[in-house]
């Protein structure tokens, strides 16, 4: 009994998946080596943190959470570079520390060497370790660590210690980036990089006592927009979208006319609010070289299912005409 | 040098990715290499990084305490004393793996125990921290204050006073939208009603409407999620293509 022969609608329905995976590499790869510049309206959450960023007192420390890992390093390094290259400009500075992953700490101290070879390379000042900020490594049990730091901070970080300028051991109170905060409060803002649910932790335990931001993957977006809206937090930047935005906000500002133009390409809920772009190093880096590439993505799995669709209909209907 | 063995870091890396997506053909032992040595590298990494970062600092450094002998005169100082009372946290961390004893599991329990009394404690005061301001910040008002324009205007230029004014009404834009979060928050908490028998056209309809604007918030969850997907894709392409491209032509200049 011979079997009745394949239609091409039939086939394209069973079309081997190793196929499109072929073409989405292909295709995304490919348009990494296109540079362009995409036309973006920022998300208000990605303005508001933009906003909070570029207007910090400078007299004040920024206690960073750095909750990602290579896992996401797509989304959670374009975040955090761009938090960096905003606080060095700015002369902010800062703390790192983890509580999601024993992992966590490396990941982001790769990324701060990173940008500090990029500053170096462009003739623009390092920042130094000790004096402008302080990598203060992994602190397991989020819950009680947060709780600590909310409570005690003094108390939570006292057994830590790091070399000062001179190389000799020394607890990091002592150092210039931490002598100024006596209380969580202290601090000008806590901006957590997440990939994770340390977000919910860091609300919980930290709301109400220090501004907070977050900067988080895709996927830990809509876990985390509700405490925007409620104004827990004063602004978060999205996966992918919400690093271009950021670096968008850096190229262009925010309701801010270079002289001659007419219009601000940023605009904010607050028009009597004006922030300046970034003026020194880079701008526009990882979120303006992924974006392409994920509207291409994005586009083949549009097709993908329309195309699926089309062959089934169109399988279904051939069907019932040879009967 | 410093080039070199970034060079041999990232083609290490390269050879990992290649290896960890070739699944996307077929599961290999090419596959399987990489996957054991990546939980391998994962688990190793997480031990000496739980010493280094957390139990040395925190624990072992706080009982033992630390002392500075001068190089010249030999004469030691103490910068910071020991706490022997750290000593008791080990055979009370260590109970708790008492569970998998048949005879002393009861010991587990003291450490599940004080962990559990901690976490309830803080039960009342994070709960509250966390969807305290959330219900607070659902009631928000559906009914215009002023109809002068649709939308809110443009206040750069004027006056403090004609801005404060301004910024304190609600205008009909910003009331519809208020409108629609209210209608779905109302609409979502109806569809979790399971305790009586939803009756009459109205109750029906708002459960149904709830149940279609969950999925749609699903729909933009996993649209969310597919996003940050590719994004991982993305990055390895550009860590293949772009950076260790890069640093392979810096190795090696008109050559490779």
């Amino acid at each position: 009994m011979s079997t009745p022969e394949k239609s091409f609608w039939d086939k394209a329905q069973t079309l081997d998946r190793r196929v499109l995976y072929a073409v989405l590499i292909v295709l995304t790869a490919t348009s990494l080596f296109f540079k362009t510049e995409i036309p973006v309206n920022p998300d208000d959450s990605s303005k508001d943190l933009y906003v909070s960023l570029m207007t910090i007192d400078p007299s004040k420390t920024v206690l960073i959470e750095s909750d990602w890992t290579n896992s996401t390093r797509g989304e959670s390094a374009g975040h955090f570079e761009a938090l960096m290259r905003i606080l060095m400009f700015r002369k902010v500075k800062f703390v790192v520390y983890s509580i999601a992953d024993a992992q966590a700490p490396q990941v982001a101290r790769d990324a701060l060497m990173r940008i500090q070879e990029e500053r170096k390379g462009q003739g623009l000042k390092e920042y130094e370790p000790w004096v402008d900020y302080l990598d203060i490594g992994y602190f397991p049990n989020a819950e009680g660590h947060l709780q600590a730091v909310g409570n005690n901070i003094r108390t939570a970080w006292g057994g830590r210690k790091e070399r000062d300028d001179t190389g000799k051991e020394r607890g990091i109170f002592e150092s210039p980036v931490l002598s100024n905060v006596r209380v969580v409060g202290d601090a000008g803002l806590v901006v957590v990089v997440s990939a994770s649910a340390t977000i919910d932790i860091a609300v919980e335990r930290l709301y109400g006592k220090v501004p907070l931001a977050f900067m988080v993957t895709g996927v830990m977006g809509p876990n985390a927009l509700p405490y925007y809206q409620a104004g827990q937090i004063v602004g978060i930047g999205v996966g992918l979208k919400g690093v271009y935005d950021v670096e968008y906000m850096m190229k262009y500002g925010v309701n801010y006319r270079p002289d001659g133009a007419t219009k601000a390409k940023v605009l904010y809920k607050e028009d009597s609010v004006v922030v300046a772009p970034v003026t020194e190093g880079t701008t526009m880096d990882r979120g303006a070289r992924y974006f392409l590439p994920l509207h291409v993505a994005l586009t083949l799995m549009i097709l993908a299912i329309i195309f699926g669709n089309v062959a089934m209909f169109a399988s279904r209907r051939k069907k019932k005409e040879a009967k | 040098m410093n080039e070199q063995f970034y060079w041999v870091k990232l083609t290490i890396g390269v050879i990992a990715t290649i290896g960890l997506y070739s699944v996307l053909y077929r599961e290999t032992k090419f596959y399987r290499f990489f996957e054991h040595l990546f939980l391998g590298l994962a688990a190793g990494f997480i031990l000496v990084a739980l010493w280094k970062e957390t139990l040395k600092p925190l624990w072992w450094d706080k009982m033992t305490g630390s002392v500075t002998i001068d190089d010249v005169t030999k004469v030691s100082t103490i910068d910071q004393p020991g706490f022997w009372i750290y000593g008791f946290l080990l055979p009370i961390g260590l109970m708790g793996y008492l569970v998998f004893s048949k005879k002393h599991n009861w010991m587990s329990r003291i450490p599940i125990g004080i962990i559990l009394g901690f976490w309830s404690g803080q039960q009342v005061q994070i709960w509250w921290n966390r969807w305290g301001a959330q219900i607070y910040g659902s009631m928000q008002p559906v009914w215009p204050t002023t109809t002068d324009s649709f939308t809110r205007p443009y206040t750069e230029g004027m006056a403090p006073a004609d801005q404060a004014y301004i910024a304190a009404q609600l205008y009909p834009s910003q009331a519809i939208s208020n409108l629609i979060f209210v209608i779905t928050i109302l609409a979502a908490l109806s569809y979790f009603f399971f305790s009586f028998e939803l009756k009459g056209k109205f109750l029906k309809g708002t459960n149904t409407l709830g149940r279609w604007l969950l999925m749609l918030g699903f729909g933009a969850i996993f649209g969310s999620t597919v996003m940050a997907r590719f994004v991982l894709e993305i990055d390895r392409m550009s860590y293949i293509f772009v950076e260790w491209v890069d640093q392979t032509s810096k190795m090696f200049p008109g050559g490779g």
